[in-house]
């Protein structure tokens, strides 16, 4: 008997050494306690900033009139536009951003104290980031939390934070390229908050570098692809359709070869901006003449901005819901009102079409000159506007319309108040898809745009949503 | 990083933890052992005597041994000296030792007649006696094979061969021995046999049907008998499903587990299921119950694998579908509930225990069988007629199976091997199955004292798989079914039915080419052991030490081709081509050590189970996928770009528990018992978790005053408990970690899992009653319960507020849910004579299935899609997962009025549910039939949704709202495509006749001829399958899932088949 009991208690001991588990995560004091804690969290905000850019383009063009969902993968209800506290894209966005914003705060407050060899570059590009975050707080959404369940802040209180964050990333950077993204972005906080003093001031400043571009680059290998890459070029079937007036610009984000290595970044500075907001400031102050030569300024820059010739036969627009989209070089009008014009459709089957990586306009120089009066010279702008940020995620911001807070935040957030879980949808945005809708006359090869978005800008510029710098 | 259990790194708490208690335990248990003499012992290798004998007769000495033993000593004075004096010194040495020694100078054998008596006889005297005899059934005069009889409190036994017949040695050295006969469904006989005699007996058993002297294991730790049992056990014998021709052990359950619903989730092989029995208590984990084999845990993972899953059907791989389950000779299965107390932290759903066979009568008797048919695809609930013939086929089935048993006496051996293969009813067989296993059992007496047993299996299933539901691009179901051929390919007319000639050939072309290009397959190599030891060292104590595991391994291929994407998008790709592979590694191990005592005294007996058990599963799962890969590869080794991903998770759980049973008079019991778990997935504030029980049994029919009642009712039950029972929090889901990935070549941090200190397993708490009684001698069976089980600590998972900047969601103890109903079930056999017999069952349930409280956390969809669409939501005031999406009001014009968003849409619990059965007999001819039903749930059509989206149908949609707003509005009426999923499904028809044939010199002793219909019958509601809505949870691996969405998902075929079954 005495073997039998021996086993069993052998048995025992050895059923006792095997109750520790091997945890093959990396808990949070191991992380902080172990080297180079403060270069892995910055790639970090970088992957970060890449997939709030992701969820903040996609979801805000089919908001807007750029772009339209032709099958049922993404949003199926943000071209209607119909907007919902409880629609998961719309948590999605600002789990991203809130995302960026809460990755920076540790960074700042556990990563970086932790981590000897952290750099005063890495605690720029930290506070650049939490930057980053308030700005498109305060440029996507009617108030959002500002911090870890905390109060909702309005969009000024998220662009003044943003400023204040980017003073510090231009105090600790030493790379010119960086203070000018860091600038030219305070501009573009100052132009959200209608300060146009400031905005100029800044933008001004800015353009002591007329290159001056800012990616967020992506990694297809990595499972961080360029989300409307994929809808508009590298997805089997295409996804998303440009508005046929913007079908020249359309795709900006292309693939060669295979589609995880090649993922085009998306630009979040460049001094485009700079350009558009000065102008905006002169146009608004009465200052038109000065306003046209500063667009003319910025025709120049998008001119010399690089251009490549792709292979875009696969391109379908017809899988979808809409079967009528034109795939001849047809003539659009703007509106109904709108005379005949050319190039805007592209024959994708004629040979290799045209591709603005950066910015591309089909405003010209004649265009401006005949551009009179303050209406006609904002039309031009908002134009531009709507085709140098084209698939940049911007455009939704200019038509007056912001995200609300998600039902997600709302029931675990007692700060989340009525008010702030409904979208704001101007007044003059059509409803049911008008903004994407066209007609295509076949027999005469001419699309027409139910509606000229721009013109309808220009009409109500006095709407409080719109023109920052008018209202 | 190595996770210690914290009971490990603090010394202090160590003291009064887990491992102290085990060690405890461990004490306790080896004390036990080693005083076992003392307490009970009465054999002469027990007791121990100190002689201290100096020049005295031999009788003398003899004396002093009985005086100090208590044993009476005889001898024939003729073959021993009894007055030659000898010297002899012993100090602690057993009688047997000190008889030996004594003796040993003489040709003597020493024989215990019995506890009291030992006698010393001459060599040889002493003749191998066997017991021989035959076992009948007492209605029927038929023989009973596969009867087990053995010697009690010995290791040795044997079974009846196929004419009931049977042969064991008569102990040797014993005069008198007690012979158990049992066979499960019949009263259990006990014996009193004398060596003179043993042969030619006779044995008639009695059919038991309410089967209060059944003996069940599961729950209990060691051999308890059912009428000392506070809560149900449904036992099924090998008896009972030798003429079921499935291949599954939750579509063998269907229809015969009278208080749980099993339903498959879709048709094609390997398809998840969903199994319950007291309704939804998780929001987190699935309902599955664990499930055991020969006391070793099986991978019982029923929805997505954490890679290459998905929420869809088409993905989730069952692990059930493959436990091997050819050479069963009993299952049993318990209800979550105070009865699977014993299981501890994650028995809260129940436990089904397998047994295998360990071997058979005599020599060794072969049998073969062999299964051959037609499989069909269940077109019942397609919206188009065509779609059958533009996808579907009927296919061959078959299935051949030998099993070897035999064994004698303390030796036993069981071998089976199977070969299925099913060309599936998907063109191009493409969802073929074929499934080979060996098993083995083998049981052997170590001794006396000791039996060992052990099985093992090995299963290869190897089967292709159809894309099937959310798969994106091209899939048969979404393209005929949900219409969306018209988005598609070179894009048809969605309405199929209405398709000119010319245009289905077209589209049937079309289709034909797409099936043919899809290249999905699966492969499954499992290996499972059970080693068992059973030592009795006395007979009313017996401890058993059960070790085994379950290694499983599946791999998942998905190839998609150049030419297949070229092909169903009409656009050319040559850089597309994919390979991707989702590998899963299971390994479990169980090791389970308990002890049982039995010890009566006057009226009251008490049976202790003390025991540990420990587990230690091992998932790992690795994807490593390749792209841009030529067309013909098959592996990812050419591939231009290769990507890789892993996940892993541990358990581990150890437990120990002690368990009173106290009887009164054999006809009153009380049930107590605890449990202690100890889990490095609990959180850092969290110890050890109790799980206490206590249960009443009481059996009015063996009371004196009962027997005036007899004529009506015959026998009865009363029953009650409380017990807790559990569901284990994800292993390092306590951990708050910081998460990575490449980026740009450079090492990416990012917050990972939030973390609980205070996690820990959710608890059911059930308190139960219910009665048994049989009426008319047992020709009516009535068993009636009650429950009500409310899940204290629910775990969910909380997805995250936004404005806290994590990514995951957070397992927290936050929720309470409630479920409560009446479980009842009724057996009848109306006629029962020698040549004919009826038997009808029936059972109903009830079920009220509520979140009582979410703990302020915001609803929740568990296995759905967006918010926008259709979701199945927890929600406090509501069912689990009901249905949750828009409600759109028509005005008096027909047009779309308004909608109102995340609208209750229904529960996808059924309120009520049970199943159905037939048994009838003429001489050797059977004929009989299953089927359930449910009551009171809804499912959400998805298909219908797109079909309308498509314009493939109207779906009922008014006219003026599809003139005035197109089709736009089809997610703005989710309410319009739920429909209630009330049904009857018959599960199978079949019948059998067993005859002896006279042919081949009576080599083939019986054999059986049988014709079965699986699925035949479907009546429904809904106008889609009401179970094939997809289970694979969309939260994960292993999440809590409760069906609710129709949406291109196969139902389960029909199959029409032959069987032929000899033994030899």
């Amino acid at each position: 008997m005495k073997r039998y009991i021996t086993a069993i208690l052998l048995s025992g001991i050895v059923a006792l050494d095997s109750c520790s588990v091997l945890n093959p995560n990396v808990t949070e004091p191991g992380f902080l306690a172990n080297p180079n804690a403060a270069s892995s969290w910055v790639t970090g905000l970088r992957r970060q900033l890449a997939l709030t850019m992701n969820q903040v383009v996609v979801s805000s063009e089919l908001v807007s009139d750029n772009y339209y969902n032709n099958r049922t993968l993404s949003s199926k209800v943000f071209d209607i536009p119909q907007i919902d506290f409880i629609d998961l894209d719309v948590n999605n966005m600002q789990v991203h951003v809130q995302r960026l914003r809460e990755m920076s705060e540790y960074g700042l407050e556990k990563v970086l104290p932790a981590d000897p060899a952290a750099t005063a570059a890495d605690s720029a590009e930290v506070y650049f980031s939490c930057a980053f975050a308030h700005i498109l707080s305060g440029e996507l959404f009617v108030g959002l939390p500002g911090s870890n369940t905390g109060p909702v802040l309005s969009p000024d209180e998220h662009l003044r934070i943003a400023i204040s964050q980017l003073d510090k990333a231009i105090a600790l950077t030493k790379n010119i390229t960086e203070t000018g993204a860091y600038t030219l972005l305070k501009a573009r906080a100052y132009y959200a908050m209608g300060d146009a003093v400031n905005a100029a001031r800044f933008a001004t400043a800015a353009l002591s570098n007329n290159s001056l571009l800012r990616q967020v680059k992506y990694d297809g290998v990595n499972n961080v692809p360029n989300d409307m890459q994929t809808y508009i070029f590298s997805s089997t079937n295409n996804e998303f359709a440009p508005l046929p007036r913007l079908d020249f610009l359309d795709p900006k984000y292309f693939h060669t070869g295979l589609a995880a290595n090649d993922q085009k970044p998306v630009t979040i500075v460049k001094a485009e901006e700079a350009w558009l907001i000065l102008a905006e400031t002169l146009i608004a102050a009465g200052k038109l003449t000065e306003g046209r030569n500063t667009l003319k300024e910025l025709l120049a820059l998008v001119s010399s901005r690089p251009v490549v010739m792709v292979d875009d036969k696969k391109e379908t627009r017809n899988g979808g819901n809409r079967k009528d989209y034109p795939l001849t070089a047809v003539k659009v009008m703007f509106d109904a009102t709108d005379s005949l014009r050319s190039n805007y459709v592209l024959d994708r089957q004629a040979g290799n079409v045209k591709v603005y990586t950066v910015s591309g306009t089909l405003v010209t120089v004649n265009d401006l000159d005949a551009a009179i009066t303050e209406d006609q010279l904002l039309y031009i702008l908002y134009r531009l506007r709507q085709e140098i940020f084209m698939a940049e995620g911007r455009r939704m911001t200019d038509l007056g319309i912001r995200f609300p807070v998600s039902q997600t935040e709302q029931l675990n957030n007692p700060n989340v108040k009525s008010e702030h879980i409904k979208a704001q949808l101007p007044s003059f945005i059509p409803l049911n898809r008008g903004m994407d809708d066209f007609t295509y006359d076949k027999a005469n090869g001419v699309v027409t745009m139910k509606y000229d978005m721009n013109a309808v800008l220009v009409k109500n510029k006095h709407a409080k949503e719109i023109f920052p710098f008018i209202n | 990083m190595r996770k210690i259990y914290t009971g490990c790194i603090k010394p202090v708490k160590t003291l009064f933890s887990l491992k102290m208690r085990l060690a405890f335990f461990f004490a306790f248990l080896s004390t036990s052992m080693a005083s076992a003499t003392h307490i009970e012992g009465q054999t002469m290798e027990k007791i121990r005597v100190d002689i201290n004998a100096r020049n005295l007769p031999m009788k003398k000495v003899l004396q002093m041994v009985e005086q100090q033993s208590a044993l009476t000593i005889g001898y024939d004075l003729s073959i021993i000296p009894a007055d030659s004096k000898i010297t002899y010194m012993a100090s602690g040495k057993t009688v047997a030792t000190v008889l030996k020694e004594l003796l040993s100078a003489f040709p003597v054998d020493i024989v215990a007649v019995n506890d009291k008596y030992l006698l010393i006889q001459s060599n040889g005297q002493q003749q191998a006696v066997r017991i021989t005899g035959r076992v009948t059934d007492n209605t029927t005069g038929e023989p009973l094979p596969g009867v087990s009889i053995s010697i009690k409190g010995s290791s040795s036994g044997t079974q009846s061969d196929v004419d009931g017949r049977f042969s064991l040695g008569f102990p040797a050295n014993k005069e008198e021995a007690t012979l158990v006969v049992y066979f499960l469904g019949f009263k259990k006989k006990e014996l009193l046999l004398k060596k003179a005699n043993s042969s030619g007996l006779n044995i008639q058993l009695e059919e038991d049907r309410l089967g209060l002297d059944e003996v069940v294991v599961t729950g209990q730790g060691v051999d308890i008998a059912k009428r000392r049992l506070s809560s149900n056990i449904v036992s099924i014998g090998a008896r009972d499903i030798a003429d079921l021709p499935v291949s599954r052990l939750d579509q063998l359950l269907q229809s015969r587990l009278p208080n749980a619903q099993i339903k498959l989730t879709g048709g094609q092989a390997g398809a998840t299921s969903l199994i319950r029995a007291r309704g939804v208590n998780s929001a987190f984990v699935n309902s599955t119950p664990i499930i055991y084999v020969d006391g070793v845990r099986m991978d019982n993972l029923n929805t997505a694998s954490a890679l290459g899953g998905g929420s869809t059907q088409g993905a989730a791989i069952s692990a059930i579908a493959d436990i091997p389950m050819d050479n069963i000779d009993k299952i049993e299965y318990i209800n979550g509930g105070a009865a699977t107390t014993m299981y501890g932290s994650d028995a809260a759903n129940g436990v089904i225990q397998i047994f295998t066979k360990k071997g058979g009568a005599g020599a060794a008797s072969i049998n073969a069988e062999t299964q051959m048919g037609v499989e069909t695809p269940t077109a019942d609930f397609l919206r188009f007629k065509r779609t059958k013939e533009l996808l579907m086929q009927n296919g061959f089935y078959q299935k051949h199976h030998l099993g070897i048993n035999g064994g004698q006496d303390k030796f036993g051996y069981s071998f089976s091997g199977n070969y299925l293969n099913s060309q599936g009813t998907e063109i191009f067989n493409q969802n073929r199955n074929r499934k080979i296993d060996f098993s083995t059992g083998f049981r052997a007496g170590l001794g006396e004292k000791v039996t060992y047993e052990s099985s093992f299996t090995f299963v290869n299933n190897k089967y292709k798989r159809n894309r099937n539901g959310n798969q994106g691009g091209y899939t048969g179901l979404w393209f005929t079914e949900s219409g969306a051929s018209a988005i598609t390919g070179p894009k048809f007319n969605p309405d199929i039915d209405n398709l000119s000639d010319d245009d289905f050939q077209k589209m049937k072309t079309y289709v034909r080419e797409a099936e043919r290009l899809q290249d999905n397959d699966i492969t499954v190599n499992r290996f499972q052991t059970s080693q068992s030891f059973k030592y009795r060292p006395l007979k009313n104590l017996v401890f058993k030490a059960t070790g085994g595991i379950d290694y499983r391994v599946q791999k998942n291929q998905v190839i998609t081709t150049n030419q297949y994407l070229s092909f169903t998008t009409g656009n050319p790709v040559k850089d597309q081509g994919s390979i991707t592979n989702n590998d899963r590694k299971y390994l479990g191990i169980t090791l389970e050590l308990n002890g049982q005592h039995e010890w009566k005294t006057g009226q009251f007996s008490f049976v202790t189970t003390a025991g540990t058990q420990f587990f230690r599963n091992e998932d790992q799962q690795i994807a490593y996928n390749g792209a841009n890969i030529r067309d013909g590869a098959r592996n990812i080794k050419d591939a231009a770009s290769k990507t890789s991903d892993e996940f892993y998770l541990e358990v581990v759980n150890y437990g120990i528990y002690l368990q009173e049973n106290i009887g009164f008079k054999n006809k009153l019991f009380i049930d107590l018992g605890i449990r202690g778990d100890g889990n490095p997935a609990f959180g850092r504030n969290i110890g050890i978790q109790y799980y206490p029980k206590v249960g009443f049994s009481y059996v009015p029919s063996a009371e004196p005053w009962f027997a005036g009642m007899t004529r009506v009712i015959s026998s009865a039950k009363i029953r009650g408990g409380y017990g807790i029972a559990g569901n284990l929090p994800t292993a390092f889901a306590n951990e708050r970690t910081i998460a990575f990935q490449g980026y740009n070549s450079d090492q990416a941090a990012f917050f990972g899992q939030p973390g609980n200190d205070n996690l820990k397993p959710e608890k059911t708490h059930t308190l139960e009653a219910g009665v048994d009684l049989g009426f008319i001698k047992d020709r009516l069976l009535v068993s009636a319960g009650y429950y009500n089980a409310k899940t204290h600590d629910a775990l969910f998972y909380v997805p995250p507020t936004p404005s806290t900047g994590q990514s995951m969601s957070q397992l927290y103890n936050v929720g309470r849910i409630l479920n409560r109903g009446w479980e009842l079930s009724i057996t009848a056999i109306p006629v029962e004579t020698k040549n004919f017999s009826l038997r009808l069952n029936a059972s109903l349930n009830t079920l009220y299935n509520n979140v009582e409280s979410s703990g302020g956390v915001a609803p929740f969809n568990i296995n759905g899609f967006s918010a926008r669409t259709i979701q199945t939501v927890v929600q406090e005031g509501f069912p689990v997962g009901f249905l949750r999406g828009n409600v759109g009001v028509f005005g008096p014009d027909g047009v779309l009025q308004s909608t109102t968003a995340q609208q209750n849409l229904g529960t996808t619990i059924p309120d009520l549910f049970g199943s159905l059965g037939l048994n009838l007999r003429y001489k050797q001819f059977t004929f009989f039939a299953n089927g359930d039903y449910q009551k009171g749930a809804y499912a959400n059509s998805f298909d219908r949704q797109f079909r309308f989206n498509y314009g493939a149908d109207n779906e009922g949609i008014p006219q003026a709202e599809i003139d005035k707003n197109k089709r736009t509005n089809w997610l703005n009426f989710t309410n319009m495509f739920t429909e209630k999923t009330d049904y009857i499904k018959i599960r199978l028809i079949g019948c059998t006749y067993t005859w002896k044939p006279a042919m081949f010199n009576r080599v083939v002793k019986s054999a059986t001829v049988g014709f079965s219909a699986v699925n035949p019958l479907n009546f429904a509601t809904s106008s889609f399958d009401p179970e094939a809505t997809i289970s694979g949870s969309a939260q994960g691996q292993g999440g809590a899932t409760t069906g609710g969405i129709s949406y291109a998902t196969y139902s389960a075929p029909r199959q029409f088949l032959g069987t032929l079954r000899l033994n030899f």
